[in-house]
Parts: C-alpha cells; sequence; structure tokens
C-alpha cells in the first residue's frame, strides 16, 4: 500500500497553497511559475489532458466535480479561483 | 540535410511542401522528442548518398524502444498516397483536418501527403487541446476527412456532447487500439461519415491494412492488407509485412540498416490470421506500449530520469482508472524534494504528458533478483513505498 508523503502538512494548508500545489503538480511547473493570473496559454503542459487532471485534481483537494463545460471553460489560474469561490470556497490572495 | 521542427512546419506549411519538392533528403521531427539534435544529425549523417535526395526522414521510437530514423523514398510513399486514396475511397473528399502532431508517420501519410498529392486541403488546428478552434473547425467542415487515435474519443465525447457534424464524411483510426465499443458515439458525432480501422507501423511508413468500422464486432480485426502489402507470421506469431511503401532504410543504434524490397519485417505486434481473410491483432511483442495513441519507451524515459537522477531507478507497468496502459517509476533511495522536481521538469522538457508516469514512487532500497538486476515485480508489490508524484487520471 503506498503511503501518501504530505498527508499531514497538506490538511494543514491554506487553499490557495492547496491550489498553487496542485496546478504545479499537474502541469509540472517550475519555481516561481505559478501565479493567480497564470493563463492556460502560457504553460504548454496545460493541454487536453491536462484539463482532465486538473478536473481530478479539484475534485481530490477541494471536493468539487467539475462539469465538462467548466472544465473546458477554465482559461487561467483566476478563472479556478472564480470558479470555486463561488462554489464556497475562499481563497486570500 | 534539413531539419524541419514540427512546430515550424505547424506555423509554415509551405516550408514543408517546398522540402517535399526540393530534391535533398529531409527529416522532420517533433521538438519534444526526449532525442537530442545531436542524435539526429549523426543519424542522418549515416544515410549512403543514393538515400541523400529523393527521401524523407521520420522519427521514432521503433519496435525496440531505442530510437529510431525512419527513412522513406518520396516516390514510394506518394503510391501509398495513391493507393489509399482508392482504398479509402477518399476522391469526393475535399479536405482534411488535422488533429494529431504531423510528425506521426500516420498524420504525415495519410493527411498531409495525402492532400498534397491530391490537391486537396489541409486544415491544420491545435487538435484536442483546444476544444473551442477543434469546434469551429469541425464545424466549417465540408466533405472533410479526420484522423484520429481511439484515445481522442472520450474527450470528443466529453467536448461535444449531443453535437454533430455533418461536413465530416471519412473518420480514420490509427495508433492504437480501435474504438470498436465507442462507435455509436463517433456516429452521432459523425452521422454522415464512413468510419475505418487503420493499422500499420512507422516501418511501414506507415499503413499496411484498412477495414470498415462495420466489417468487424472486434477491435482487434484490423481488416485486410492493402493492395500489394503482404502479410506473415513467424513460429512466435510475431506479424511480418513486405511493403513496396514501406521504409528504405533505418538508423539504430548507431548503424544504418538498409531495407530491401525482399525483407519481411517485424510490425512490432503480434498476430494470426482469421478464416475470413483479415489479421487479428494478439498483443505487443515486447514491452514498447501506447498510451493515449502515442508509443511509449521505457528505455527512452529511462534515459530522462538517469540524465538526472543517480540514484537506483525501475519501471513497472500498470493501466490506470480508464483502462490504458501506463507505467509507474520507483526511485531508491526516495529523492530529495529539488531532485524529484528536477526528475518532474526533466519530464516535462523532453516528454509530452502520455509519456509522463502515472505515479513516482520512492523506496528505501529496490529489491534485486539473484543476477543482481532490479526486480521489478518485486518493485511493484512493495507495500512500503511513498507516493512522491501522481497524475491525477
Amino acid at each position: 500500500m503506498t503511503k501518501p508523503c504530505f498527508g499531514i502538512k497538506e490538511s494543514k494548508m491554506e487553499n490557495l497553497a492547496k491550489l498553487k500545489k496542485l496546478v504545479e503538480d499537474v502541469f509540472l511547473l517550475q519555481t516561481g511559475e505559478f501565479r493567480t493570473d497564470l493563463r492556460r496559454d502560457e504553460v504548454e503542459t496545460w493541454d487536453s489532458f491536462g484539463v482532465v487532471s486538473l478536473a481530478v485534481g479539484i475534485q481530490e483537494t477541494f471536493g468539487y466535480h467539475l462539469s465538462p463545460a467548466e472544465a473546458v471553460g477554465i482559461k487561467s489560474v483566476a478563472d479556478i479561483i472564480s470558479l470555486l469561490s463561488a462554489k464556497g470556497i475562499k481563497f486570500d490572495h | 540535410m534539413t531539419i524541419l521542427l514540427e512546430t515550424e512546419v505547424q506555423r509554415e506549411i509551405q516550408r514543408l511542401h517546398r522540402a517535399w519538392e526540393d530534391n535533398p533528403t529531409f527529416a522532420l521531427v517533433p521538438e519534444k522528442s526526449g532525442v537530442k539534435n545531436e542524435w539526429i544529425e549523426k543519424g542522418l549523417a549515416l544515410l549512403p548518398d543514393e538515400l541523400k535526395n529523393g527521401h524523407f526522414v521520420l522519427l521514432t521510437s521503433g519496435t525496440t524502444g531505442a530510437p529510431k530514423l525512419i527513412v522513406g523514398q518520396r516516390q514510394r510513399s506518394e503510391k501509398l498516397a495513391a493507393v489509399l486514396h482508392q482504398a479509402q475511397e477518399s476522391e469526393p473528399v475535399q479536405e482534411t483536418i488535422l488533429a494529431l502532431p504531423l510528425s506521426y508517420s500516420y498524420a504525415f501519410v495519410n493527411q498531409w501527403l495525402w492532400s498534397h498529392c491530391h490537391q486537396r486541403a489541409l486544415k491544420l488546428t491545435p487538435g484536442l487541446s483546444d476544444p473551442a478552434e477543434m469546434r469551429r473547425a469541425l464545424q466549417q467542415a465540408r466533405n472533410a476527412m479526420l484522423c484520429l487515435v481511439g484515445v481522442q474519443v472520450p474527450l470528443l465525447a466529453a467536448y461535444f456532447k449531443d453535437e454533430t457534424f455533418p461536413g465530416i464524411m471519412r473518420v480514420h483510426f490509427a495508433g492504437g487500439r480501435f474504438p470498436q465499443e465507442n462507435l455509436p458515439l463517433v456516429r452521432a458525432l459523425f452521422p454522415e461519415a464512413a468510419i475505418f480501422n487503420n493499422y500499420g507501423c512507422a516501418e511501414a511508413l506507415p499503413r499496411l491494412t484498412l477495414r470498415k468500422a462495420e466489417e468487424a464486432d472486434q477491435a482487434s480485426d484490423v481488416g485486410r492488407p492493402l493492395p500489394g502489402i503482404e502479410l506473415s507470421t513467424n513460429d512466435a506469431n510475431e506479424l511480418l509485412f513486405r511493403s513496396p511503401y514501406g521504409a528504405v532504410g533505418i538508423v539504430e543504434d548507431d548503424k544504418f540498416n538498409a531495407i530491401t524490397s525482399e525483407a519481411w519485417v517485424k510490425s512490432g505486434d503480434l498476430a494470426q490470421p482469421t478464416e475470413q481473410g483479415t489479421w487479428r491483432l494478439l498483443g505487443r511483442a515486447n514491452e514498447i506500449f501506447k498510451r493515449h495513441g502515442e508509443k511509449i519507451s521505457l528505455a527512452t524515459l529511462m534515459t530522462t530520469v538517469t540524465s538526472i537522477w543517480t540514484g537506483h531507478a525501475v519501471f513497472y507497468r500498470e493501466q490506470d482508472s480508464s483502462g490504458e496502459n501506463g507505467h509507474v517509476l520507483v526511485l531508491a533511495p526516495a529523492p530529495a524534494p529539488g531532485q524529484l522536481q528536477e526528475i518532474l521538469l526533466s519530464f516535462r522538457r523532453h516528454h509530452g504528458r502520455a509519456h509522463w508516469p502515472l505515479r513516482i514512487e520512492g523506496v528505501a532500497a529496490l529489491p534485486l533478483l539473484p543476477n543482481g538486476k532490479p526486480d521489478v515485480s518485486g518493485a511493484a508489490a512493495m507495500n512500503d513505498k511513498t507516493l512522491l508524484w501522481h497524475q491525477r487520471i
């Protein structure tokens, strides 16, 4: 059985920090590449399967299931924050 | 000899047209191949003089896992484009929409070369990485041919649910398992299209067989050989082919090997003929496998890992949640966070997402076989591994 490496730490993360780790993990960002205004067209790994991976990650991390239309409609990190904020998940940034 | 990068050609397709019409042999390669430019240049330098004009070169991982340069003769490939035009009933087709990388031999011959030889339009798109642009191209299509790989079907379903694209009159699948079970979905999306299962390999440049979707009910049935192509198997059920359109040479392991017209070439699959005269695939002949329609070479990926990581590393195979083939990387000892990030960034730099492992796991030490080599099955079965990173898919 594989055990999560960061389980306890992750539970204490703020939502923005959780989102940062998720986006970095899904798109394999370099240190310093994450920004809240980062756009899809700036990241070559934000491809069609990346969209699917991001949707799964949002479900895992925030418990919100994106519809296909919502997943495809996300064009930036700011869009993710707006979408999740509208569902009651708050971000301080 | 000119090396054309795929992104350059996508920006200016005329470069490819000119390269094809000019005499010198040229190579078309993707930018993220995991293979260094120096290797490609060195390989091209090995071509004999008689292949330095009138030919073209594509890069593939081949059936052994190591990178290969596949050398095609332009006249032979133009003949194949003509054969495909007849076999695929393409005369009414007026344009083809590119949804795959142009350096794939399937897209290169079935789409670019066919459109070039038959004066049809080639519509370049970013593929399903930009669903809105793809939708626009499909909506604007008129009497068009679309070439896909099976793994794109779930994405088409997600992006274009309840939409129809009647301008598509031919849909071709290759490069992986034919989506037999999803044909109703494909037909709903493309109600006017004839649907074809294509089979081939890079060494065939690229087609060997063809069947209409409705001619069989098993995805593994790849149909009959195209006119002029012979298929056979050896005692181990390895599928062999002899094609007047196939590659004339291959550069691998720092050597050029000519392929003569009489040579039987392995396709990389196991297969057997059916009583109906078609061919049924039995599986891959080695550890090279396809994921999301792309040929994955664990040997090439290990080169990427070991260029960064000096510890022990091993891959084991696993299917993801959708049943697609995948692979897991185990590192020993577990790397520091900075080392892990370097490995991940190296995957990003050199390989598309399909090539990334499903997970990266860390262990204190790898189990070893009596001969001292890492025990892959043992690594897969270990129960005290640490999850370092995973693809969410």
